[in-house]
C-alpha cells in the first residue's frame, strides 16, 4: 500500500539532549496509526519532528514522496499537515471563530468547512462568540481538532486526544475522529490503549527515543504480554 | 455583569484611584493649571506610549528586550529634525539610503540562489564571510568619499545648532550643495548595490534551512522601489532639494514625520532581519547586542548631530502669534493657528498639549484595530502566546517577527519626530524616554498593550503633576507645612509608583498571569 509519510531512521536533538535515537514510522494513505509509548518516551517528539519543529537532524521524513526534514515547518505544514498539539494548546487570546479562522490557508477555508465542522462538534457552534479561555477542557479539546480540520489536511497529527477527559467525552471524541478519519490519514498519540486500539489499524511502539515495535493493531491487541511490557497497560 | 466585575476589578480599582487622585490634585490647584498639567501629562504620556506599545509588541511576541528601542527614538527625532531644517542633507542622503537597503529588498531570492550554486562544504563556511568583508570595505570605501552636503559640527556657525535656530526664527542660511568629486556618480552607486546585495546574500547563506521558494515579480518589487528612489533622488537632486525648501513648513513637517517613521520601519525590519534573528536561540546575546546597538547609534548620533542639544521649529499651522492670540476658542484658533489657546482661563499650547496627545489616541485606536480586526493582528495575538503553534498552522511566522519589530521601532521614531518639536533634541532624550516606558511597561502589564497606554499616562500624569507641585507648593493635609518636591522626585516618585504596583501585582495592572 502506498504510504502518505514515511519517517525514516530519524535522530532528534533538543539542545545536546539526543531524544530520538532512531524512529521510523510508515503511515499508509487512509489509515489511523497510533503511536504509543510511556510518558517521555518521545511520541510528542516524534510529531514534532515530523512538522519540523524539532528537526531531526539525521534521517529522513518522506511527504507524499517528498523529502521534508529540513524545510521550515510553516512549509511543512502547508503541504497539507495538520497538527493538533497536547495539553488542548489554543490560542486563550483569541475567540473561538478566531481559533479556526487564524488556520486558513486560503481565503474562505473556515466558511467552506465550517458546516463540516460544526456537524462533527456541534458543542462549537454556540460557543463561537466566547473567548478561548472560556471553554472547558473538553471543547478546546474539540476546538483544538477543528482548528487543524479548517484547511484542506490530507494528514492529522493528533496528541493525547483524550487526555484528562471524562468517558463520555471521549467517547464523542473518538466517534469525531472516526468521522474525520474518512477524510484523511491520521497519527495518533495516545496513552489509553483501550482509545487507541478502537481507533487505529496500525501501531508504532517507541520507547526511549527509538521505535521498538511496529504492526497491526489487531495483533498488539491479542499480545498481552507485549501491552504489559512496553506499555505497562493491562 | 458580575463576571465582568470580578474580571476587571483590578482596572476599574487603578482607574478609581486615578480619579481620587485627580480629584484631590484637583483641589490643591487652581482650575488652569490642573487643566494645563492634566493636558501635559497626556502629552508625555502619549509620547512615552509610542516608545512603550513597540517595545512591549516586540517583547510580547519576540521576547526580545530591545534596549534599543530609546536611540531608535533618538534616531527618529534627528531624522525628522534633518528633514525639516537641512531638507537637502535628505535628499542627498536619500540615493545612498535606498541602496543601502536595496540588498536587503531581494529578501526571498537568495535562497533559491544560494539553492542553485553547489559547493564544498568548506566553501561554504568561508563564502559568507568573504561576501560580508567585501560588502564592508565597498561600504567603507564608498560611503565616506559619497558627496552629502551637510552642516558642520565643528564649526558653530555652520553648526546644527545654529541652522536649527535660524529656520526656528523663520530664516534661513545658505547651504553649499555638495558634488561629487572624489568618486564618480555611476561608480558609486553601482558600488554601493553591489556591496549592498553581497551583504544581503552573505547573510542570507548563514540560514542554510532549504526553502520552497516560488518567484514572482513581487519578490521584486521592494527592490524596483529602492533603486527608482535611489536613482530619482541622484538624477533630481538640485531639482528635490529646491522643491523641499520651497514647501511650507507644514508639508514639511508632515513629509519629515512619515521620513522619520518610515526609516523606523525599514532599520526596524533590517535590524530584525540581520541581528536579531541569528540570536534567537541565546537571548542573552540578543539583550547585549541591543545594549550594543543602542550605544553605537548614540554615538552616531553624537558623531553626526554634535552633542549640543537644539530646537525643531514647530510647524507653522501650531505656530501662529500676533494681535489675535492666544486664540480663545477653536474656531477662533482655526482661523489663526495660534501657538496658544485659552482653555479653562489657562494658557495651552496646542502643538504641545493638544495635538500630542491627538496624534497619541489615532494611533492608540489604529493599532488596537490593527490587533483585533485584521489577520496580522490575531497571528500576532496568538504568537504571543504560542508562535510555534501559530508556525505548526502554516504561517510564517518570522516573516511577522520581522514585521512586528518594524512596526515598533516605526512607533518609536513616530514618537521621537512628533516629540521634537515639543522637548527639543539631545543626546540623552532616548534613555530617559526609555526608562519611562519601561516604568510603564512595568505598571501597565509588560505584555498588554491597554496596559501599556494605562501605564504611560500613569507615568505622564504623576511626573506632570509633581513638577507642578514643585512650583506651586503643596498643602500636606491638617497642617500648615507647604511641600514643595523638587525635580529629583519626579523620576523617583514613578520608580516608587512601580515598586508600589510590583508588590501588589507582579504583572502589573493589566498584565496577565502566567
Ligand atoms: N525542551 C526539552 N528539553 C529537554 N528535554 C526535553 C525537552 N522536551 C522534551 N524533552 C525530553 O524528551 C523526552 C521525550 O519527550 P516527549 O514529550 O516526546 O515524550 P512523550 O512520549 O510525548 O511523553 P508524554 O506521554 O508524557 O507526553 C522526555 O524524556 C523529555 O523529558
Ligand atoms: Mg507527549
Amino acid at each position: 500500500m502506498e504510504n502518505i509519510l514515511d519517517v525514516q531512521n530519524i535522530h532528534t536533538f533538543i539542545g545536546q539532549y539526543h531524544i530520538l535515537q532512531g524512529v521510523n514510522v510508515r503511515v499508509p494513505k487512509g489509515s489511523i496509526v497510533a503511536l504509543l509509548g510511556r510518558n517521555g518516551a518521545g511520541k510528542t517528539t516524534t510529531l514534532k519532528s515530523i512538522l519540523g519543529l524539532t528537526p531531526p537532524r539525521e534521517g529522513k521524513v518522506i511527504f507524499n514522496g517528498q523529502e521534508v526534514n529540513g524545510l521550515r515547518s510553516f512549509d511543512i505544514a502547508n503541504m497539507g499537515i495538520g497538527f493538533v498539539p497536547e495539553h488542548r494548546a489554543i490560542f486563550r487570546d483569541l475567540s473561538v471563530e478566531e481559533n479556526l479562522k487564524i488556520a486558513e490557508r486560503k481565503k474562505g477555508d473556515y466558511l467552506r468547512k465550517r458546516d463540516f465542522i460544526f456537524d462533527l462538534f456541534p458543542d462549537l457552534k454556540r460557543l463561537i462568540a466566547l473567548p478561548g479561555t472560556s471553554l472547558s477542557g473538553g471543547q478546546q479539546q474539540m476546538l483544538a481538532i477543528a482548528r487543524a480540520l479548517v484547511p484542506d489536511n490530507q494528514l492529522l497529527l493528533i496528541d493525547e486526544p483524550s487526555e484528562g477527559l471524562a468517558p463520555v467525552i471521549i467517547e464523542s471524541m473518538m466517534s469525531a475522529i472516526r468521522e474525520l478519519a474518512k477524510e484523511s490519514t491520521v497519527i495518533l498519540v495516545e496513552q489509553n490503549f483501550l482509545v487507541a486500539s478502537q481507533l487505529a489499524e496500525y501501531y508504532v511502539i517507541i520507547e526511549e527515543g527509538r521505535s521498538v515495535q511496529d504492526g497491526k493493531m489487531k495483533d498488539l491487541a491479542a499480545d498481552k504480554a507485549a501491552i504489559h511490557r512496553f506499555l505497562g497497560a493491562a | 455583569m458580575n463576571s465582568f466585575l470580578r474580571k476587571n476589578i483590578v482596572m476599574l480599582v487603578a482607574v478609581l484611584i486615578m480619579a481620587a487622585f485627580l480629584i484631590a490634585a484637583a483641589q490643591g490647584m487652581e482650575k488652569q493649571d490642573f487643566v494645563i498639567t492634566l493636558l501635559r501629562g497626556l502629552a508625555v504620556g502619549s509620547i512615552t506610549f509610542l516608545v512603550a506599545s513597540g517595545f512591549s509588541l516586540i517583547f510580547g511576541l519576540l521576547d526580545v528586550l530591545n534596549l534599543a528601542h530609546g536611540t531608535l527614538f533618538m534616531i527618529g527625532a534627528y531624522l525628522g529634525w534633518t528633514v525639516v531644517v537641512r531638507p537637502d542633507t535628505f535628499v542627498d542622503m536619500l540615493t545612498p539610503l535606498a541602496l543601502i537597503v536595496s540588498g536587503f529588498a531581494l529578501g526571498d531570492v537568495y535562497p533559491l540562489l544560494a539553492s542553485r550554486i553547489r559547493l564544498g562544504l568548506s566553501m561554504r563556511r568561508i563564502l559568507p564571510w568573504g561576501m560580508i568583508l567585501v560588502s564592508i570595505l565597498l561600504f567603507g570605501f564608498i560611503l565616506p568619499r559619497y558627496p552629502i552636503a551637510i552642516w558642520d559640527v565643528g564649526n558653530y556657525g555652520q553648526s546644527p545648532v545654529t541652522f536649527a535656530f535660524m529656520a526656528d526664527s523663520g530664516a534661513r542660511l545658505p547651504v553649499q550643495p555638495a558634488a561629487f568629486t572624489e568618486i564618480s556618480a555611476p561608480l558609486a552607486v553601482i558600488g554601493l548595490l553591489l556591496a549592498s546585495i553581497l551583504g544581503a546574500f552573505g547573510i542570507s547563506l548563514f540560514d542554510n534551512t532549504p526553502r520552497t521558494v516560488r518567484l514572482s515579480w513581487k519578490n521584486f518589487v521592494s527592490i524596483a522601489v529602492a533603486l527608482v528612489v535611489a536613482l530619482v533622488g541622484l538624477i533630481f537632486n538640485d531639482q528635490l532639494s529646491a522643491f523641499f525648501y520651497c514647501l511650507n513648513s507644514n508639508w514639511l513637517f508632515f513629509i519629515a514625520v512619515l521620513v522619520a517613521t518610515l526609516s523606523g520601519v525599514a532599520l526596524g525590519g533590517l535590524m530584525e532581519a540581520t541581528l536579531i534573528r541569528p540570536l534567537y536561540s541565546r537571548p542573552i546575546y540578543q539583550l547585549m547586542l541591543t545594549l550594543g546597538m543602542s550605544a553605537i547609534g548614540i554615538e552616531m548620533v553624537r558623531a553626526i548631530w554634535g552633542r549640543p542639544e537644539f530646537v525643531m521649529p514647530k510647524p507653522a499651522f501650531f505656530n501662529g502669534g500676533g494681535e489675535a492670540c492666544p486664540a480663545t476658542n477653536f474656531a477662533d484658533w482655526w482661523t489663526n493657528h495660534c501657538s496658544t489657546i485659552l482653555l479653562f482661563e489657562g494658557r495651552v499650547r496646542v502643538y504641545n498639549e493638544i495635538f500630542i496627545p491627538l496624534v497619541g489616541l489615532v494611533v492608540l485606536i489604529s493599532i488596537w484595530i490593527l490587533l483585533q480586526r485584521t489577520r496580522l493582528g490575531m497571528i500576532i495575538r496568538a504568537g504571543v502566546q504560542d508562535s510555534q503553534m501559530v508556525e505548526a498552522l502554516g504561517i510564517n511566522v518570522r516573516r511577522v517577527f520581522t514585521m512586528v519589530f518594524a512596526l515598533g521601532v516605526g512607533l518609536a521614531a513616530l514618537g521621537g519626530v512628533l516629540g521634537a518639536p515639543s522637548t527639543g533634541l539631545s543626546n540623552v532624550m532616548g534613555e530617559s524616554l526609555l526608562l519611562n516606558a519601561l516604568i510603564a511597561l512595568a505598571i501597565g502589564g509588560l505584555t498588554s498593550y491597554p496596559g501599556a497606554a494605562l501605564g504611560s499616562v500613569i507615568v505622564g500624569m504623576i511626573q506632570q503633576f509633581i513638577i507642578k507641585y514643585g512650583q506651586i507648593g503643596i498643602v500636606i493635609p491638617f497642617t500648615d507645612i507647604i511641600f514643595k518636591p523638587t525635580p529629583p522626585l519626579v523620576p523617583a516618585s514613578t520608580v516608587l509608583l512601580m515598586v508600589i504596583v510590583l508588590l501588589i501585582l507582579p504583572n502589573g495592572l493589566l498584565g496577565k498571569k502566567e
